[in-house]
């Protein structure tokens, strides 16, 4: 069991999708760089950050830090949402393309773009969705 | 009366809400008024009875109250009987008789919790529950049935109040949703959409009690809270000879300017979205209050076009809303022309909107006019075979103008009727439904045009003397103890008057009648051709799934150059396969009329706001490519699942 959005279950979680997701088949060799802005953290309320950079299908950088300079990385599209929300996306109980048409996330980025790449992003969540997580 | 013995009605019931305005001078459900809450409505107990039978809800000690605070008056039986020919009083019965057989023990009492206890302290401990019996009752209405969450629901009187329940949600993290009438839910919550526009757990925000309208005539405006429906704001407008461009009677106005935006038979004159509303008090989704007029809002509405703009929530709460009103001429009246073909109906219309001619002007199906005007659905199922088989009558474009443009139209249409013709196939709609094999209409068939011989020739009068109209008449195919009361109605002339029908729109539930209906089309350029593809599009998953698909009504906006299209599928929702078939159809149709150039499907403008139009619709989108088509199967398999799913 590992703490989610912890620095154990990122790498978890990118072991995970580079062992099982395939980067065709899966993943649609997306290019597409993500940051999830994670508000309202508990115990404390702190804002974490989870980052997400796929190269041709590949899962090339997975990071989930507290420090905003992950910002710097200047990622396609960005997420934000509450803790109870990406909770709900990261253990499958939501889709991320339903929060976001639900309003519980506000996305910046190019939304055409962001269409094409719903269902390989959706198969990431389900895929990261195994992990034993302590939420 | 068990609850069995009503469930087979209870499971159709349509949430349509027009129980809760008093569209039939009877008033409305005295328990409904003085409580609130949708449970003690009749639309309510419907569906609370239906939950109890089917084991989803258990008796609470409010049930009780719920159940005791009807005297079987009568009120909703008139209501209801009119719209949907169903009788809520036989399941309040039922109800009372379930009740009747229960041990005392049963009844659970409800404690409070921390979130009930907030909720009370802001709008006072009648109109906060945590109840799982009135919660029951907003199933299939906001809540998704068979929903484990939990919820509360909440009643404010004021924005102040809105703001503090905001305020306790985000506080508690929990989601929070807004119900003005329920009528969309109603809808949308029997389809596959049901995820996209329900809340899984939280606050219902239900603003029936936010009632404060006033009319400034000088201005030609008024300004409405939230839980005022369209007819309430018509009979108020009227009141001072100016008109509101609203929806269907039972809607409520802030809810559908928010979701749809709307687009009624006279958005060609009056316009639609942006074009009505001047102001609105909204609250965004931390609680703070703002206007449409602050200078430095952000655009609580900006959207982009595609597919990905499909959110049928609300981002915000309007919690006051500023309407243009509409003068009244002295010289309105009806016209309607008769049309075989939609091609020819859709000429007229558009020849007719690219002149501004018509206050109100759309093109309708037979399928409307029939259901619309007939009191019962049996009569209007032989009303259209009628019209279909012997009068060749399939769509009407239906016009109220002044008399200038009446001379117009006139000079244009080869056959058109007006007011008396309305009223004879209204008043005699049964006795017509009788002469379905009768010697008169076979000889209107053999005519070379009937259209013209039923509505422009010689044999008009023979046909409109066989109809027999009166309200006498009309009212031998209601429930005898409804009669005496029927026959009144039927008698005040506004029940026959089709200029204050298209205003105060009560008719559109019949369409619920027999059948829960799902709205298909959308927007589209005002062209011919891109709208019988649209049509085509929407007619062919219907027969893929073996859906009923119809017709409904189609308005030009802006002189022409937009078309607003409401096709229909019908289908039983209490049947889990014909939901299946729905859903199918659905996801076909969106699937079709995205491949047309210009056309945005009608869930695809919802919840964008009021302001709006132009970035939306303009530019006239492109039909989405092969490889396009491909990211919308997988978008609507990440958002709902795989067939087998739906």
């Amino acid at each position: 069991m590992v703490k989610y959005l912890s620095e154990e279950w990122a790498a978890q979680a990118k072991k995970k999708v580079l062992d099982e997701l395939d980067q065709t088949k899966d993943l649609k060799n997306m290019n597409a760089s993500l940051l999830n802005v994670v508000q309202n953290v508990p115990p404390d309320q702190k804002t974490m950050y989870f980052y997400i950079r796929f190269v041709d299908g590949k899962l090339e950088e997975l990071l989930a830090s507290p420090d905003e300079s992950i910002k710097q990385k200047n990622a396609e599209f960005t997420i934000t949402g509450d803790y109870t929300t990406f909770v709900q996306i990261s253990s499958g109980q939501m889709s991320s393309a339903m929060a976001l048409l639900k309003n519980r996330v506000k996305m910046t980025g190019n939304k055409i773009k962001a269409f094409t790449i719903t269902k390989p992003i959706d198969t990431f969540n389900m895929c990261i969705k195994k992990i034993e997580t302590e939420y | 009366m068990n609850l069995s013995d009503v469930l087979e009605t209870t499971k159709k019931e349509p949430h349509c809400g027009m129980c809760k305005i008093d569209f039939l001078g009877t008033g409305v459900c005295p328990a409904g008024k003085k409580h609130g809450f949708v449970a003690y409505w009749p639309e309510g107990r419907m569906e609370l009875a239906r939950a109890l039978a089917e084991n989803e809800v258990e008796p609470t000690e409010t049930l009780i109250d719920i159940v005791n605070s009807c005297n079987l008056c009568g009120i909703c039986d008139r209501q209801c009987y009119f719209i949907t020919q169903r009788r809520p009083t036989q399941a309040q019965q039922a109800l009372k008789d379930y009740v009747k057989t229960l041990k005392p023990n049963t009844f659970k009492p409800i404690p409070e919790d921390e979130i009930v206890k907030d909720l009370r302290s802001i709008v006072g401990n009648d109109w906060a529950t945590n109840d799982p019996i009135i919660i029951a009752s907003y199933l299939r209405s906001i809540i998704k049935q068979k929903s484990s969450g939990n919820f509360y629901i909440v009643m404010p009187r004021s924005t102040e109040e809105i703001v503090a329940i905001v305020q306790l949600a985000n506080k508690h993290k929990i989601p929070y949703l807004p119900r003005g009438n329920g009528t969309f839910f109603g809808v949308a919550l029997q389809t596959l959409l049901a995820e996209l526009c329900s809340i899984e757990q939280g606050i219902i925000i239900d603003l029936w009690r936010m009632k404060d309208i006033h009319v400034d005539p000088g201005s030609f405006t008024a300004t409405i809270g939230p839980g005022i429906t369209s007819f309430e704001l018509q009979k108020a407008a009227h009141a001072h000879k100016l008109r509101a461009n609203v929806a269907e009677a039972e809607s409520c106005v802030c809810a559908n300017a928010q979701n749809l935006g709307i687009v009624t038979t006279w958005s060609n004159t009056y316009g639609w979205g942006t074009d009505n509303f001047i102001d609105a008090e909204f609250i965004d989704s931390t609680g703070t209050i703002m206007h449409l007029s602050d200078k430095d809002i952000p655009n609580p509405y900006a959207s982009a076009q595609g597919l990905l703009s499909l959110s049928l929530i609300p981002s915000v709460i309007v919690t006051q809303l500023t309407l243009k009103l509409h003068q009244i001429l002295d010289d309105e009246e009806a016209i309607f022309i008769p049309f075989t073909n939609l091609s020819d109906a859709l000429d007229m219309a558009h020849n007719l909107a690219k002149r501004n001619i018509g206050i109100s002007l759309a093109v309708l199906s037979r399928k409307y006019l029939t259901e619309f005007i007939s009191p019962t659905h049996e009569i209007a199922e032989d009303f259209n075979y009628i019209a279909e088989k012997y009068l060749k009558l399939n769509y009407i474009v239906d016009v109220i103008c002044d008399k200038y443009h009446k001379k117009i139209i006139e000079e244009l249409a080869e056959v058109t009727f007006g007011h008396s013709m309305i009223k004879s196939l209204i008043l005699g709609s049964s006795k017509l439904a009788s002469m379905k094999e009768s010697s008169l209409l076979k000889m209107i068939a053999e005519e070379e045009d009937p259209l013209k011989a039923v509505f422009g020739g010689p044999m008009r009068k023979h046909f409109e003397k066989g109809l027999a109209a009166s309200p006498h008449e009309l009212v031998k195919v209601f429930d005898e103890d409804l009669r005496d009361f029927f026959e009144k109605l039927y008698s005040k002339p506004e029940l026959t008057d089709p200029v204050w029908l298209h205003s105060f729109r009560i008719l559109p539930c019949r369409m619920e009648r027999k059948h829960m209906w799902m709205y298909r089309g959308g927007y589209m350029p005002g062209d011919k051709e891109t709208i019988l593809k649209v049509v085509d599009a929407l007619e062919k998953p219907a027969e893929k799934y073996h859906i009923e698909g119809a017709f409904g009504f189609l308005s030009y906006l802006e002189r022409g150059k937009l078309a607003h299209l409401e096709y229909d599928y019908y289908y039983d929702h209490a049947d889990p396969d014909a939901r299946k078939r729905l859903n199918k159809a659905i996801v076909e149709s969106w699937r079709r009329q995205f491949a047309i150039k210009g056309v945005t499907p009608l869930e695809f403008i919802c919840s964008k706001g009021l302001h709006r139009k132009e970035h939306i619709l303009y530019p006239f989108p492109e039909g989405l490519s092969e490889e396009d088509l491909v990211h919308f199967e997988e978008l609507i398999e990440t958002l709902f699942g795989g067939e087998d799913a739906w």
